[in-house]
């Protein structure tokens, strides 16, 4: 299977104070071949690759680029010999033209002699190669995210790379910006680049990748080829569970209308939004990025206005001007931002979670710190969240336990109806799981629920009906039996 | 004029605008809030104007020179009033303040006998100010050897922080202060205040400068023991009569000194109006 | 937070007394009660607005008025307690309600404009200054009736009545921002406005009130000042709002908002007033006395962004 072998990483292990992230990790990477490294945040996929660039040094193991042992040398000699990074934040001069930064840092040797246009004659035969059509001699600075990455491709190419690794690519790009970049990853493929694609989208990896291994709590848990993979299998090897237990079905009975919305339009933004949630229901928010999804949600939760369109709540029509007006109504809303929306980062745990419901706690006036302490401690102890205490600062804790006391500020002003806006970006797969549970309780408990996520199969194993959005426009509502991620896909793109 | 939130300063506008209605003279007056280079401006602003003659108030020694250098340049007489520039103004309407420190000095020697120790509130320190009422307690600290000056610090101007300064000193130097001299009645008041609420102001003297009304009511119920009278009337009226002359193109003086005068409560009644 | 607050406090507390220890040993007349209860009475104007300053700083804003605000209360209550057969409720209600009025003008241009607070107050600040000189026609206003001057100069059982009104409102404050819904708004909206606001708390009414209690508290301060030298005076409180400032963030308010207290405020206003009153006893010239105190500001901001550096690792 590996003849075309070009790096070994073997038998890598790191550890931060204590904490082993990675284990015992070994990979094999073929020359013209694009090998996806999946796993959920924390998995070690980018300590593991901070070690084969040199940022990092590894505890134990040792790093072969053609069988000679790159450990242990620094960032800018394994640039040398080679492997070079796509990073998610590019890094580049801006006010200096493309040329310019292709050969940054090599005036002095190689290209020592050049002049001007000759660095721009070689920009451009690189580019050509890649088959970009960029100009070498306009400034980075004017360019789009997608070019500016097409350009760091070609700074890679200009060092003579073996191996590219790509780090969430196409986090930034749009479709057809996307499909410029797989041939340029065909491209380089045929050129007999190697290619590490790091990326939490499935469509795509199943698109680009000949290879997938996928890492899990610092640990090497399978390596196969794509074409021997499927949707479900690969999630089940990221997350350690089988598809059914990740998404429990939740027995419940679905009660009356709590939520309905009507001809809700913002102009610009969404238009004739029509949907209406029942106690015990989840609905599902689905489309790309950029759909209006989040904005539809936003302006429900009162964070945004909206031009016309109506919310009727338990049968009767509300106004909402703030967020303070639909919490006190009974809407909350977990952000997507956690950080600019969720959470006071200087308050400990008890002070977020009563954030929304202190005036519950308030005599006269005052806090009754007693009264605020027994109720958070109640939702600190269901919600699971891992810290010292009720005292810990929110800003000293993981994503996943932030967004457990997000959640939990959330629920403590007792909402009828509650919009989670990717409620499980950014965190890791224990904390995940616990808020797929949470949800079904909520469902259980008769809460109406709506959910945005990114993530297809969250989307598919939570809802209960899936409401899909393209381009601020309604497409359809999908019960849950008729949903499929290919479905979802149809409308998502019209 | 250096700043109209100056009662003092006030007092001579006020007495110029009516001199100028009584002569018929036309004056514009403006404020140069303390700031040297806003009054440059202004009197540049005057000498575009093409005025007869320009009174000016001036703020410090040095860095309102250049106004009266400019002034004359553009051969417009320029009179100081109150303080004076480096540079020779056409003609000078004031006080020495020098003089006025010398005044209350000697009160105070006179009354301790020659023999005590006392302390001095200065005013904001680097103020022409400040600086010749400085000089003149100096001189007159000199001739009495057995005057010992326990402390000196700024006050300020400030009433309340004087009154701040004063207690804290008398925490210091309890009783053995005899005799305090501050550089305005502001600052003179302040410590008559802060010698009050300790009951020490029977024993201790305070005598400040400028004789404003509430210093003149202090002074008659006894507890300020003396201001010293800066003639405002007479600045104000002198500086207009003179600035009348040149404009006249008649014969004038060119320093016109007007006398301090000590108010003791014996002679208060005839200070206040 | 907690812990690190205490250790921040704590630190600022430790050099408080580090210093007393080094100035009563300098100075006989330092640890005496008749040199602390001068200490206090002095430190009271200070500490007021300190006190109303802290809050504004704790919800991210700044309030550069109190200094003209103090002048203004004070005219306006000098006026007043000129008349000689008006109540004394009169000149006292004045002077704060004109506290409050500046207060709730800087409340609602800040959160109605969306313009920075410090552009606001500082506009504020200079219309205060005016004011005052207009009310006053630039001159000081004395004459004031015996019962007003109590206010400033007067002592109930040996303690002068500043102190007293230093202790309530220190209590208050201390509550008010500690033990309240309001306190807890406030630091929530310093901590991360938009998160406040989406949690459901109506930002702009506790701004709106922040600025109202430190104007009020700043009317308060002029009617004091007014008091203690018994006469009303347009050019009073002139680089009070410094003074102000540096106590809060000296106690360990943090000027990027979300952190500080009414008793690291206090001890803070208390610092300066004790360095202040110390310097005055060694007869420290008073150049180098500003030295000094710029030299402790600074110190207290190093050590402030010192703490939140160990927050953030």
């Amino acid at each position: 299977m590996f003849q075309n072998r070009i790096l070994t990483l073997n038998n890598i292990s790191k550890s931060f104070s204590g904490t082993k992230v990675l284990d015992g990790v070994t990979l094999e990477i073929e020359k013209g071949k694009v090998h996806t490294l999946m796993g959920e945040n924390g998995a070690g996929k980018s300590t593991l690759m901070k070690i084969l660039v040199g940022l990092l040094q590894a505890d134990e193991g040792e790093v072969l680029l053609e069988n000679e042992n790159i450990s242990g040398l620094s960032v800018h000699d394994i640039l040398e010999k080679g492997i070079a990074m796509i990073h998610q934040e590019i890094l580049m001069v801006p006010g200096l033209s493309v040329a310019q930064n292709i050969f940054l840092g090599k005036e002095s040797r190689r290209f020592s002699w050049l002049n001007e246009s000759e660095i721009n004659a070689k920009s451009k035969e690189i580019l050509a190669s890649l088959k970009v059509d960029i100009s070498p001699k306009i400034k980075i600075k004017n360019l789009s995210i997608a070019d500016r990455q097409m350009v760091e491709i070609a700074k890679a190419i200009s060092n003579n790379a073996k191996v590219i690794i790509m780090d969430e690519p196409t986090s930034a790009l749009s479709d057809t910006e996307v499909k410029t970049l797989f041939e340029i990853i065909e491209n380089l493929k045929s050129q007999g680049v190697a290619i590490i694609y790091i990326s939490h989208k499935m469509d795509e990896i199943f698109k680009i990748s000949d290879t997938i291994t996928v890492l899990r709590d610092g640990k090497l848990i399978a390596t196969n080829k794509a074409s021997d993979l499927d949707n479900n299998t690969l999630i089940s090897l990221m997350v350690g569970r089988e598809i059914s237990e990740i998404f429990p079905e939740a027995k419940t009975e679905v009660g009356k209308t709590l939520i309905s919305v009507k001809n809700l339009s913002k102009k610009g933004v969404f238009s004739e939004i029509n949907f209406e949630v029942k106690a015990g229901e989840v609905l599902g928010l689905a489309g790309l990025v950029g759909a209006g999804r989040s904005e539809v949600a936003r302006a429900i939760a009162g964070l945004d206005k909206f031009d016309s369109g109506t919310i009727e709540l338990d049968g009767s029509e509300i106004q909402i001007n703030s967020p303070s007006d639909a919490i006190k109504l009974g809407i909350g809303f977990v952000s997507e931002d956690r950080k600019a929306l969720g959470f006071i980062p200087q308050m400990n745990i008890r002070e977020n979670f009563s954030l929304s419901s202190l005036l519950g706690f308030s005599k006269m006036g005052f806090v009754d710190i007693a009264s605020e302490t027994k109720s958070t401690q109640a939702i600190f102890e269901d919600l699971k969240v891992k810290a010292i205490g009720l005292g810990q600062k929110v800003n000293s804790l993981s994503g996943g336990n932030q967004q457990k006391v997000v959640i939990g500020k959330v629920l403590m002003s007792n909402p009828k109806v509650i919009i989670l806006d990717e409620p499980t970006r950014g965190i890791d797969v224990g904390a995940k799981f616990e808020i797929y549970k949470l949800i079904n309780t909520l469902k259980t408990k008769g809460l109406a629920i709506i959910l945005i996520s990114s993530e297809m199969p969250e989307i598919l194993g939570l809802s209960d009906r899936i409401l899909v959005l393209s381009k601020g426009k309604q497409m359809a509502i999908l019960p849950k039996s008729e949903a499929s991620q290919e479905k979802i896909m149809q409308y998502a793109v019209h | 004029m250096l700043s109209m939130q100056n009662e003092f300063i006030v007092n001579i506008a006020d007495e110029m605008q009516k001199k100028a209605d009584e002569l018929g003279a036309e004056l514009i007056i403006v404020d140069a809030e303390r700031s040297p280079l806003k009054q440059i401006e202004q009197v540049e602003s005057f000498i575009a104007q093409k005025v007869d003659v320009i009174i000016m108030n001036p703020i410090e020694f040095e860095a309102s020179s250049p106004a009266v250098t400019k002034a004359l340049a553009a051969k417009i007489p320029i009179i100081n009033v109150n303080s004076a520039t480096s540079a020779t103004p056409t003609a000078f309407v004031g006080s020495n303040d020098v003089e006025s420190a010398r005044i209350a000095m000697k009160y105070i020697a006179e009354k301790l006998g020659g023999k005590g120790n006392m302390v001095m509130i200065h005013g904001l320190m680097g103020q022409a100010a400040q600086l010749q009422r400085e000089e003149g307690a100096k001189e007159v600290l000199k001739q009495f050897p057995d005057i010992k000056l326990l402390a000196q610090q700024t006050g300020e101007w400030d009433r309340a922080k004087s009154m701040d300064l004063m207690q804290n000193w008398i925490q210091s130097y309890g009783d053995k202060i005899n005799a305090v001299f501050a550089h305005n009645d502001e600052m003179g008041l302040g410590a008559v205040k802060a010698l009050q609420a300790v009951g020490l102001k029977d024993k201790v003297l305070v005598i400040s400068v400028d004789a404003i009304k509430d210093a003149l009511a202090s002074v008659q119920k006894g507890e300020l023991n003396a201001t010293v009278f800066q003639n405002a009337n007479q600045q104000g009226a002198g500086a207009i009569e003179t600035a009348v002359k040149i404009a006249k193109k008649q014969p004038f003086e060119k320093e016109v000194l007007i006398p301090f005068e000590l108010v003791t409560r014996e002679n208060v009644g005839k200070y206040l109006k | 937070m907690q812990f690190i607050n205490t250790i921040r406090q704590y630190g600022i507390f430790l050099a408080f007394l580090i210093i007393c220890g080094f100035l009563s040993y300098a100075s006989s007349q330092f640890l005496t009660i008749s040199n602390w209860t001068i200490i206090i009475t002095q430190v009271s104007i200070n500490a007021l607005l300190a006190f109303g300053v802290t809050f504004v700083i704790i919800t991210g804003g700044i309030d550069l008025s109190v200094g003209s605000i103090v002048a203004v209360a004070g005219v306006v209550a000098a006026l007043l307690a000129s008349q000689p057969d008006l109540p004394l409720i009169v000149p006292i209600l004045g002077g704060l309600l004109a506290g409050l009025a500046f207060g709730l003008l800087n409340g609602f241009i800040v959160t109605k404009s969306k313009i920075a607070p410090f552009i606001v107050t500082l506009g504020i600040m200079t219309i205060g200054r005016g004011l005052a000189l207009i009310l006053s026609k630039g001159r000081p206003i004395s004459n004031l009736s015996d019962a007003f001057n109590f206010i400033g100069g007067g002592d109930v059982f040996g303690i002068p009545f500043p102190i007293i009104v230093l202790f309530i409102v220190f209590i208050i404050s201390y509550l008010l921002l500690k033990n309240t819904v309001f306190g807890r708004y406030v630091y929530a909206i310093g901590g991360n406005e938009q998160a406040a606001w989406a949690s459901g708390i109506n930002v702009n009414k506790i701004k709106m009130a922040v600025y109202a209690l430190c104007g009020t508290l700043a009317g308060l301060a002029g009617i004091l000042l007014t008091s203690r030298i018994t006469t009303g005076q347009p050019n009073a409180g002139a680089g009070f709002e410094l003074d102000a400032i540096a106590a809060a963030i000296i106690g360990g308010t943090s000027t990027s908002g979300g952190t500080g207290t009414i008793a690291g405020t206090l001890i803070g206003a208390l610092l300066i007033g004790v360095i202040n009153n110390g310097l005055d006893l060694l007869n420290v010239s008073s150049y180098y006395q500003q030295v000094i105190m710029g030299a402790i500001i600074i110190g207290a901001v190093l050590l402030d962004s010192w703490n939140q550096k160990k927050m953030a690792s």
